[in-house]
């Protein structure tokens, strides 16, 4: 009896008087990879967040294997992978012992292996026993995705994965995502501009004025709407996700 | 259990690489007992009295810097979150950061106390084992209190100020039980005369671990 | 109907403080040992009952809160706070006054006056961090969290401020002989004074939520507006 990943259902959030999210309706399978881009302060990591349960809807649902992401359970929380704006490591621990540290907590097997392993992935081995304190913004964005990635999570929440990394960076940060759909991973991520993503299939949806739209992006990165202007303005369900069963198994 | 010993041994490693906690609560408490014997006047503070008394004020300051410090070190980074969301639940999260906060208090407490031997010509004897479970049961009871009440304050602004202001009344009845039973203990009397105030100390420590660990769910979540 | 309720509290309250006033001056006798200022006692008992009954009621609110999480439970909360506040500052002050001529000090280490003192931070130390932050939910649990470890300090404080003070005998005469009150009317008079008080913090308790309600409606009305904006942009 397995649930739908990540369903959100009339989603709406407001800080104070402040409505970020207005009705936001969306699927994604297991192997299903949405990327949602906006404008800057239009709601993308407010959105991410509450995917992420750090974060508590105003109005409709957020939920995770079909539990409100706000209150999922210490267990259900080993199954999700989250990478936010802030990289949740500790400047004065070093590189290797975030790890471990993060991987005790999601109970992540052999933790020391798993850690040399994602350290070496990474590119992170030669600095593993350097304090993240030290690190420049791009590797502290490779070791937080690793750290999202830790524990193989079935459902994965990326807030702009690609920022302060280069080049060799994002190739990595892309080779990762598209292993992890590959194993079935339900990847909900935000990008700034047009997502680097290639060689698998994923749906990119626009958040414009507190609603996901799809949106389709034309070769020089600007958004090409389809949908708004075509009639499918309002609350579109813009959630399903191409290719990828969506039936939620009664 | 994996999930507390993780946070408690993180935190433990930090405090060792850094001592910055430690340090400066042991500095502190350096400092408010010298405050205290130039403000009391030099004959004001002698004898158990006013040598209990200026241990516990310094565990009250030292304490409420402490707890403070202890949760702004999860707030670079917003490690905090990520502790939030991570499958450790929110109750073992309070005991790991209780225990830490206790244990930092303590290390400052053994310091205060034999700075208070020295300063106030008192002996090193069968007197001091005797405070020894009163200090402890004082430290636990602070050290929930003040764990419950940093993640209250963390995220107003103001929150350095907010703390001791919260926390310093709820103290009260741990701290005129332990002055108490403290003064009692320096002066020769057996812990089996004073259990009237241990008692207090008691109570006051179940009511604070008890609720900051039902309800630090409540302080820890975001909106 | 809540209009009706509130001005009903509001006039029959301010009708039985008169007649409490007018019985505490002209009716009730003159207690024996203590002369004239004994007759502060039918407004500082009121006060104390209002303030203790405010701060059991901000820590219910505070358990219906985090319980059912409706804004309702906080806005009354809120205000019960306030208007405990407010009684245990007049406790403090009543006693103070009674404390001079009686004890020849305004102010004693006095088991009741250290307890309200202590009770009188906690709940300051309550409106502060209220004051001091945005009203968000987040807050509001806050809020309910410290009001709800504050009560449940006070038996704790209560036992360990009256130990404090038996264990180092107060040098000043107890409180004890002013309190037998012998005379009927005295009892009466007491009574109407407490009716009295408690309907008029009652009316005060019910103007504040009314207020706070008030509030909370608008920002609701505030967050509809700006939804519809946000859509309306959505719509372009």
């Amino acid at each position: 009896m397995s649930q739908v990943p990540v369903r959100l259902r009339g989603l709406a959030k407001s800080y104070g008087l402040k409505p970020v999210l207005r009705s936001v309706e969306l699927e994604i399978a297991p192997g299903g990879c949405v990327v949602i881009v906006g404008d800057n302060g239009c709601g993308k990591s407010t959105l991410l967040r509450t995917i992420a349960g750090l974060s508590r809807p105003s109005g409709g649902e957020a939920l995770l294997f079909g539990e409100e992401a706000w209150r999922l359970a210490g267990p259900m929380r080993q199954r999700v992978g989250v990478l936010s704006h802030q990289s949740f490591l500790y400047p004065n621990l070093t590189a290797r012992e975030n790890l471990e540290f993060y991987g005790r907590l999601y109970g992540v097997p052999k933790v020391g292996a798993a850690a040399g392993r994602w350290l070496e992935r990474m590119g992170l081995a030669a600095v593993s026993r350097a304090r993240v304190g030290t690190f420049s913004r791009g590797m502290e964005q490779r070791l937080a995705l690793a750290r999202a990635m830790l524990a193989a999570p079935e459902v994965l929440v990326l807030d702009e994965p690609f920022s302060a990394l280069d080049g060799e960076g994002t190739t990595l940060a892309v080779a990762l995502i598209k292993e992890a759909v590959a194993q079935r991973t339900a990847v909900a991520m935000s990008t700034h501009g047009r997502p680097p993503l290639s060689g698998f299939e994923f749906k990119t949806l626009r958040l414009v004025a507190g609603v996901l739209k799809p949106a389709a992006l034309d070769e020089a990165g600007r958004e090409a709407v389809t949908g708004a202007r075509t009639g499918l303005a309002g609350s579109v369900d813009g959630g399903t996700v191409g290719g990828f069963a969506q039936r939620p198994e009664a | 259990m994996a999930g507390l010993s993780a946070v408690l041994l993180k935190d433990l490693k930090l405090e060792l690489r850094s001592g910055q906690s430690t340090i400066a609560l042991v500095a502190l408490s350096l400092l408010i007992l010298v405050v205290l014997v130039f403000a009391l006047g030099n004959e004001g503070v002698r004898g158990p009295e006013g040598a209990a008394g200026a241990l516990w004020v310094a565990l009250v300051f030292a304490g409420t810097v402490g707890a403070t410090k202890a949760l702004l070190a999860e707030g670079e980074n917003g490690c905090l979150r990520g502790l939030v969301i991570s499958p450790v639940d929110r109750a073992t999260l309070f005991a790991a950061k209780m225990m830490a906060a206790a244990i930092f208090m303590a290390i400052a407490e053994i310091a205060a106390v034999a700075l208070m031997v020295l300063f106030f010509n008192l002996e090193f004897d069968a007197r001091l084992a005797r405070i020894v479970p009163i200090l402890a049961l004082g430290i636990v009871g602070f050290a929930a209190l003040a764990t419950l009440l940093a993640a209250v304050s963390g995220r107003t602004r103001a929150a350095d100020l907010l703390m001791p202001i919260l926390a310093v009344p709820m103290f009260v009845p741990a701290l005129i039980a332990g002055v108490k039973a403290s003064a009692g203990v320096l002066a020769g009397r057996p812990l089996s005369g004073l259990q009237a105030w241990l008692g207090i100390l008691v109570a006051f420590d179940i009511i604070f671990v008890v609720s900051g660990y039902l309800l630090f769910e409540q302080v820890a979540r975001e909106d | 109907m809540k209009r009706a309720l509130t001005t009903g509290l509001g006039a029959s309250g301010s009708a039985l403080l008169l007649a409490a006033l007018g019985m505490v001056f002209l009716y009730v006798p003159t207690e024996a040992t203590q002369g004239i200022v004994q007759r502060i006692f039918y407004f500082h008992v009121p006060c104390a009952w209002i303030a203790f009954v405010s701060f059991a009621l901000v820590a219910i609110c505070g358990i219906f809160y985090l319980w059912l999480d409706q804004q309702v439970w906080d806005d009354l909360g809120y205000a019960a706070a306030e208007v405990g506040m407010v009684f245990c500052t007049l406790v403090l002050i009543t006693g103070s006054l009674w404390a001079k001529p009686i004890w020849g000090a305004w102010w004693t280490w006095d088991s009741r006056l250290t307890t309200t003192l202590i009770l009188w931070l906690l709940y300051g130390g309550y409106l502060m961090l209220r004051a001091m932050s945005e009203d968000t939910a987040q807050v509001a649990r806050y809020a309910a969290v410290v009001g709800i470890v504050a009560a449940l300090d006070v038996p704790v404080i209560v036992v360990s401020v009256r130990l404090w003070r038996t264990i180092h005998p107060a040098v000043l005469v107890t409180r004890q002989g002013g309190h037998g009150l012998e005379d009927p009317r005295m009892v009466a008079t007491l009574l109407v004074s407490i009716a009295a008080f408690t309907l008029f913090a009652a009316w005060l308790l019910m103007l504040r939520f009314a207020t706070l309600r008030t509030r909370t409606r608008l920002n609701e009305l505030a967050r509809h507006l700006a939804l519809n904006e946000l859509s309306r942009r959505g719509e372009e």
